[in-house]
């Protein structure tokens, strides 16, 4: 899902910069605003902790692998979609100007792609779906796979528009090869939130653990 | 992808005249090449500016002394997957040619048409030029002169901040999941074993990442305790020793950018001439 350089036109890497750069100002006011003295090295710890984590290759199916994404996992644990801007914002400059990987002129749809749609769909649908379920495992599974599905099929669009790969072909094979993957970032998902209840519930954000405390889990 | 860290930072200290050059000078060449590179229109010009461009780029990485193994190493770990996209572009129309002419027909109606491998070409010389320039960047500046230069370009301190300290506790995290991957193999499991059942193998993942996920924070929590006997509180700031450009790196600065910019401009005009 990290495009390119080179597979965007760059008017257009452009604009989802200018969009995204929206995002990261906000997400800073959040930081500003809501990380505390002590939570900002926390901050800082985790987005090297979530590059690691998306080190790790993990099994699809038919010998392919994929990797978390980790925004629906952030916003949830950290109660915040600006959480996961944040975060992945930092994630992607690293990994774009260290590694390669994804462009520096398409960093900007990146950031929209993985931080922003990922950590508001993410977030929001998790609660979303707390309110219908009250499971938390039937919540988070299904907002880490949306949060994992949806950024793939925007990024597929993104592409249509740059003229680099046409729309059906794109939503399929993004679609397809995402929803795998989102199985396993909701597995994932849920497994280490529920392990953080388990450990150390007093990280994980108060509404969840308010949830938690009514019962209401999976 | 983290273990590539450790190798890319161990070619960052190596020394050469482009490795001591300021990493903001660096940092603007490389970024102006690649947006010079994806500026150019997807058309035939490409070729010629990609070809200039990556001559620019080899006498820049023969002056690192760095092994053209390193730099091809690198290349094939970025290269496949969207390599992949690429070649698939062949059989593929695309909405910057009108007309297409099949070159060959596969069976179930594919075809592959001499437009879209003109078009895969022209993305494959993009691509490559632009992950070169990333690649001299990284190979040649340490992480934390990257930083810095970012700051010094005008980075937000409060982003810099953080950013710093994500950069410090990406090589703890990279020891981090280097042991896990050891430990893991030593028990012998194998997350593509298929003999393993796939709600283990996932369980066990699950708990390995969240394992790291919580170690994260508690690490923070610390880091957060040891920061705070050294004086520091929300109210600091990050501090960077102002640090004009030598003349040198002005020098090669400029030479550069100007390279970067009138060689797309002139062969952009040349081209209008022509038609």
């Amino acid at each position: 899902m990290h495009i390119p350089d080179a597979f965007m036109p760059i008017w257009q890497g452009a604009i989802y910069w200018i969009i995204a750069l929206v995002f990261i100002m906000l997400a800073l006011r959040w930081a500003k605003n809501q990380l505390t003295e002590e939570k900002i090295p926390v901050v800082a710890v985790l987005a090297a902790a979530v590059f690691a984590l998306m080190s790790f290759n993990l099994p699809v199916s038919m010998g392919t692998s994929g990797h978390l994404i980790g925004g629906a996992l952030v916003a949830i644990v950290l109660g915040s979609p600006f959480a996961a801007v944040f975060i992945l914002t930092l994630v992607l400059i690293v990994q774009g100007v260290l590694f390669g990987d994804g462009g520096i002129t398409t960093m900007g749809a990146n950031i929209i792609n993985m931080g922003v749609i990922g950590g508001f769909v993410g977030y929001y649908s998790f609660h979303g779906f707390m309110r219908v379920t009250k499971n938390i495992s039937f919540s988070a599974g299904p907002a880490a796979w949306l949060a994992c599905f949806i950024p793939a099929e925007v990024c597929a669009v993104e592409m249509y528009f740059a003229g680099t790969f046409p729309l059906r072909e794109g939503l399929i094979a993004m679609g397809l090869y995402h929803a795998l993957i989102g199985i396993i970032e909701a597995v994932i998902t849920v497994l280490v939130i529920h392990l953080i209840l388990r450990v150390r519930p007093d990280l994980i954000d108060e509404k969840v653990r308010q949830l938690q405390a009514k019962g209401v889990n999976g | 992808m983290i273990e590539e860290l450790f190798q890319i930072e161990k070619h960052a200290y190596k020394d050469s005249c482009i490795h001591r050059l300021d990493a903001r000078v660096k940092i603007l060449l490389a970024f102006a090449a690649i947006i010079a590179i994806v500026a150019v229109p997807y058309s035939n010009m490409v070729y010629t500016v990609g070809g200039i461009f990556f001559a620019f780029f080899i006498v820049l990485w023969a002056l690192t002394r760095l092994s053209p193994r390193i730099y091809l190493q690198r290349l094939i770990e970025i290269v496949p997957l969207w390599g992949i996209v690429i070649f698939f572009q062949i059989f593929l129309k695309n909405k910057y040619y009108v007309d297409y002419h099949v070159v060959m027909t596969l069976p179930f109606g594919i075809a592959i048409y001499a437009e879209s491998i003109q078009f895969a070409f022209i993305l494959l010389v993009k691509f490559i030029v632009s992950i070169s320039f990333i690649i001299l960047l990284s190979s040649t500046t340490k992480v934390q002169d990257m930083l810095e230069g970012g700051v010094r370009l005008g980075l937000p301190a409060d982003f810099a901040l953080i950013l710093g300290m994500m950069i410090r506790y990406l090589f703890v995290f990279g020891y981090i999941y280097r042991k896990v991957n050891e430990s893991l193999a030593t028990r012998c499991f194998n997350a593509f074993d298929r003999r393993l059942p796939w709600k283990y193998r996932m369980r066990q993942l699950g708990y390995t990442l969240g394992t790291m996920f919580i170690r994260a924070y508690e690490q923070g929590e610390r880091v957060y305790t040891s920061m705070l006997c050294r004086g520091y509180g929300r109210s600091s700031f990050l501090y960077i020793k102002k640090k004009p450009l030598c003349r040198g790196d002005i020098a090669f600065l400029c030479a550069s950018l100007a390279f970067v910019i009138v060689i797309p401009v002139t062969i952009w005009l040349t081209a209008i001439r022509f038609f």
